[in-house]
């Protein structure tokens, strides 16, 4: 007979088959024939009950902000801009890290924090329970699927109905070397179709604080800033291809002001000359060498001083 | 669109595989580069069965409708396939009974007044009162139990008639009742290409006398395949459709309803057992693994009560009636549908989980006799072209193969094997030295009648149905198997998975190609 097994044994075969990492896992040979995506979504609405939004205050400004204010060094400009706004708008910013969220969140005034939404890869933030109650509840988050579709920006839209703000990352993932990637064109489109402002955000260092793949910033407090510019609105005409250069301008002109000063950053988008964020052409190193180059510790003095 | 089958090859991010083993289960990490052959995912299942029961009835195939066959003053019998299909026993309702209270009730509108209906158990034991009403329901049953609704009896001198002879010199004798009817609608279920066409009328309604012809050695050894029925592919196959030729020939009307059914083989919480293991979620591993201890620690007799409840949540996903072979080919299409997996090359060693159930131990007891008719009789032979396993290879099965039987479904098993097997497990020598009289034991043909016992004969075949494989197979190891049992049928039993595959070693070499073929559910290998 083969013997009964101990319990700690059958643990550790069905251990090997546990989903406590990003992704199932899957035999090579049976990629092909993966099952169809699961409609299911992680319930997020929870997150967002006023107990949810006590929950996320103590864990965003009691944990998070602390942590990231002493392993790092954020400076915020522009909030200004947000002033005579109202809900709901879309915050729009370049993606390079996982910091990324946290400094918008800890940085937005607290009556537009509490009224915030983040939205997160479903593929990603919402593969296993224990990280999409971590997203729903710290981000506010809510899933969006990658692959587009009307299926994808669905809570989005039923989120923005009921006034909520959202900060959603056009790029759709962190950029792999510092620059910024090519915007998708959902984000555009959302807006568009919403009628919202897009409040662009630069955040300017937080790819060499903490790049993709790291998991804790460097050490030395790197410094971050970031700028919050001044809202963008939907034309009525407005193509969403349009809107989409608009936003990726728009934050470019906000890392021009943030290397040089604001002035300067105006006359340069004035005549067009506002250099690009796209990162240099050449090869793949060349790209991380200068993106990952560290920022000025302090924002430049304006010129009028 | 439901997922086909494939063929997975393990690689390190293969988790440990369920294997079923009995009434137990458990995972095993296999060899990389084993190959798992994976049954297709269940076909969508008909929502309205009754609208696709009308339309078939109403647009048979080769047959006026049903309604035009019916009138007043006619001989109808309804003959139902048995306790043996499907497996598990389905969720209420069954599809028998969806399709009999269809039949039923076009015969109560056209006027039949002259109806009777018989469960065709062939040789299998009488179905109880409670089983058959499981399979027909309360209405059908309420109406026409015990007396117009009967098991058919093999053994009646009286109630059988014989009603030719083929040109092969095989006799045809059939229930007395059908034969002589105006009408005989056969209402099937055809769970593997195994079943239906004319394996039902000829068989289910047959005698001892009219079975023996293709349920013997010869036969059995030179069907390449019991689930590949095509002309020239399996003699007992060939041998059913001469019987039914001789059927038509003595003019008895057939009018066949065969229904097909999906791959959904297990209800919850035993829902992970018709997933791929990967992609078991969380739960669904949480639930494996309290299931797994509370089955190991369980006492056996509530293990298997436990077991033996399971009822399966099967679709229907087809439904086809008419003359016979018209409607056979329809149903083994939807079938392969459901069924068939694209296998590239044989391997030499096959590796298979025998579960809990066979057609033959359904509300009772898996003997060794029945593991030996569900690993090498059946499992071995779901294929097409040819077997899994290359000639002279290993078969590792998975089974307690506890020496345990059933004293009222199965006496003559018990002195099958105590006597017939510890002299020999040839299956030409014991047909042709024991099968006449265990087959003719008046002890056991009153067992038959009377109680619920299968034929004295019944043994004999789950042995030969083994023979192709017997013969063909190098070794057979049974993992957990029951050492005394495993040797009396010329098995080897191992303690653990590699110890078999140690074993198997001496037979096909050191490094063996090894395929797993991952069933329950019930898939058919197309071997190129």
């Amino acid at each position: 007979m083969a013997g009964k097994r101990k319990l700690v044994d059958e643990l550790r075969d069905v251990a090997e088959g546990w989903r406590w990492g990003r992704r199932p896992i899957m035999p090579r040979s049976a990629e092909g024939v993966t099952a169809p995506a699961e409609r299911w979504s992680f319930p997020t609405d929870w997150a967002r009950t006023p107990a949810g939004r006590a929950a996320r205050d103590a864990v965003l400004l009691g944990a998070m902000k602390p942590l990231v204010w002493n392993e790092t060094a954020p400076q915020v400009f522009g909030l200004d801009h947000l002033e005579g706004m109202r809900a709901p708008v879309m915050f729009i910013s370049n993606h390079s890290s996982h910091l990324d969220a946290t400094l918008i969140l800890t940085t937005l005034p607290q009556e537009w924090r509490d009224r915030t939404a983040t939205a997160a890869a479903k593929d990603y933030f919402f593969d296993v329970w224990w990280r999409s109650a971590f997203t729903a509840l710290v981000y506010g988050g809510f899933p969006i699927e990658r692959g587009g579709g009307e299926r994808a920006t669905a809570k989005a839209r039923e989120l923005i109905r009921d006034g909520w703000n959202l900060v959603v990352f056009p790029e759709g993932t962190r950029s792999p070397d510092g620059w910024v990637q090519r915007f998708r064109h959902g984000t555009a489109r959302l807006a568009i179709e919403m009628e919202m402002p897009v409040v662009p955000i630069a955040i300017i260092g937080a790819y060499a604080a903490m790049p993709k793949g790291r998991s804790w910033p460097r050490s030395g407090r790197p410094p971050i800033r970031v700028r919050y510019g001044e809202p963008l609105i939907p034309g009525e005409d407005e193509s969403h291809q349009d809107l989409s250069l608009r936003m990726q301008r728009a934050i470019a002109e906000l890392f021009d002001e943030d290397r040089t000063s604001w002035w300067e950053a105006r006359r340069r988008a004035a005549s067009a000359e506002t250099p690009k964020i796209t990162g240099p052409a050449g090869p793949g190193w060349l790209r991380v060498w200068e993106g990952s180059r560290p920022i000025r510790r302090h924002a430049k003095r304006p010129t009028w001083r | 669109m439901a997922r086909p089958g494939f063929v997975l090859e393990v690689d390190e991010r293969t988790p440990p595989l369920l294997l079923h083993q009995g009434e137990g289960f458990r995972l095993e990490k296999f060899p990389l580069g084993s190959r798992v052959i994976y049954p297709p995912d269940a076909l969508p299942r008909i929502r309205d069965v009754r609208a696709a029961i009308r339309h078939a009835l109403a647009n048979p195939h080769g047959s006026e409708p049903l309604a035009e066959l019916l009138t007043p003053g006619m001989k109808l019998t309804i003959a139902i396939d048995d306790i043996s299909l499907p497996l598990p026993p389905m969720q209420p309702p069954d599809v028998r009974q969806l399709v009999l209270e269809e039949v039923v009730e076009l015969a109560a509108r056209k006027g039949v007044e002259d109806v009777k209906l018989f469960m065709a158990n062939s040789l299998h034991r009488r179905m109880t009162g409670p089983e058959i009403k499981h399979a027909v329901g309360e209405r059908i049953f309420r109406s026409f139990y015990p007396k117009d609704l009967k098991n058919h009896d093999a053994e009646d001198p009286d109630n059988l008639l014989f009603v030719g002879t083929t040109d092969k010199g095989e006799e045809v004798e059939l229930n007395k009742r059908a034969a002589e009817s105006d009408l005989v609608v056969y209402v099937n279920i055809n769970l593997v290409a195994l079943d239906g066409g004319h394996k039902s009328v000829p068989v289910g309604l047959a005698s001892y006398k009219s079975v023996r012809h293709h349920h013997n050695v010869h036969t059995l050894m030179h069907s390449n395949s019991y689930m590949d029925p095509r002309e020239g592919r399996s003699a007992i196959h060939d041998s059913c459709r001469r019987m039914g030729k001789v059927v038509a020939d003595a003019g008895i009307r057939v009018f066949t309803i065969e229904t097909t059914l999906n791959n959904n083989t297990f209800p919850e919480p035993f829902g992970f057992m018709n997933k791929r293991e990967w992609e078991w979620s969380v739960k669904e591993q949480a639930t494996y693994l309290a299931a797994k201890k509370l089955n190991d620690l369980g006492p056996s007799q509530a293990k298997h009560q436990i077991w033996m409840r399971i009822r399966s949540p099967h679709g229907v996903i087809g439904v086809n009636a008419g003359a016979t072979d018209p409607v056979h080919e329809r149903t083994l299409a939807k079938l392969h549908e459901q069924q068939l997996v694209e296998v590239d090359g044989q391997s030499d060693v096959m590796v298979v989980g025998l579960p809990y159930l066979g057609p033959y131990n359904v509300n009772s007891i898996m003997n060794p006799i029945l593991v030996h008719c569900l690993g090498l009789g059946y499992v071995f032979n779901m294929y097409r072209n040819m077997p899994v396993v290359r000639p002279g290879g290993v078969m590792i099965m998975f089974h307690p193969v506890p020496w345990e039987f059933h004293q009222v479904h199965h006496p003559s098993y018990v002195d099958f094997f105590e006597e017939v097997l510890a002299e020999s497990t040839d299956p030409a020598t014991i047909e042709s030295k024991f099968e006449e009289q265990y087959a003719t034991d008046p002890w056991y043909i009153h067992l038959y009648r009377t109680s619920y016992a299968y034929h004295g004969v019944h043994p004999f075949y789950m042995w030969y149905w083994g023979a192709h494989a017997l013969d063909y197979l190098g070794d057979v190891i049974v993992v957990g198997g029951n050492r005394k049992a495993c040797e009396r049928m010329g098995y080897r039993a191992a303690s653990t998975f590699r110890d078999a595959l140690e074993m198997a070693g001496e037979t096909v070499g050191r490094s063996p190609s090894i395929s797993y073929f991952h069933m329950p559910p019930f898939m058919i290998a197309d071997v190129r």
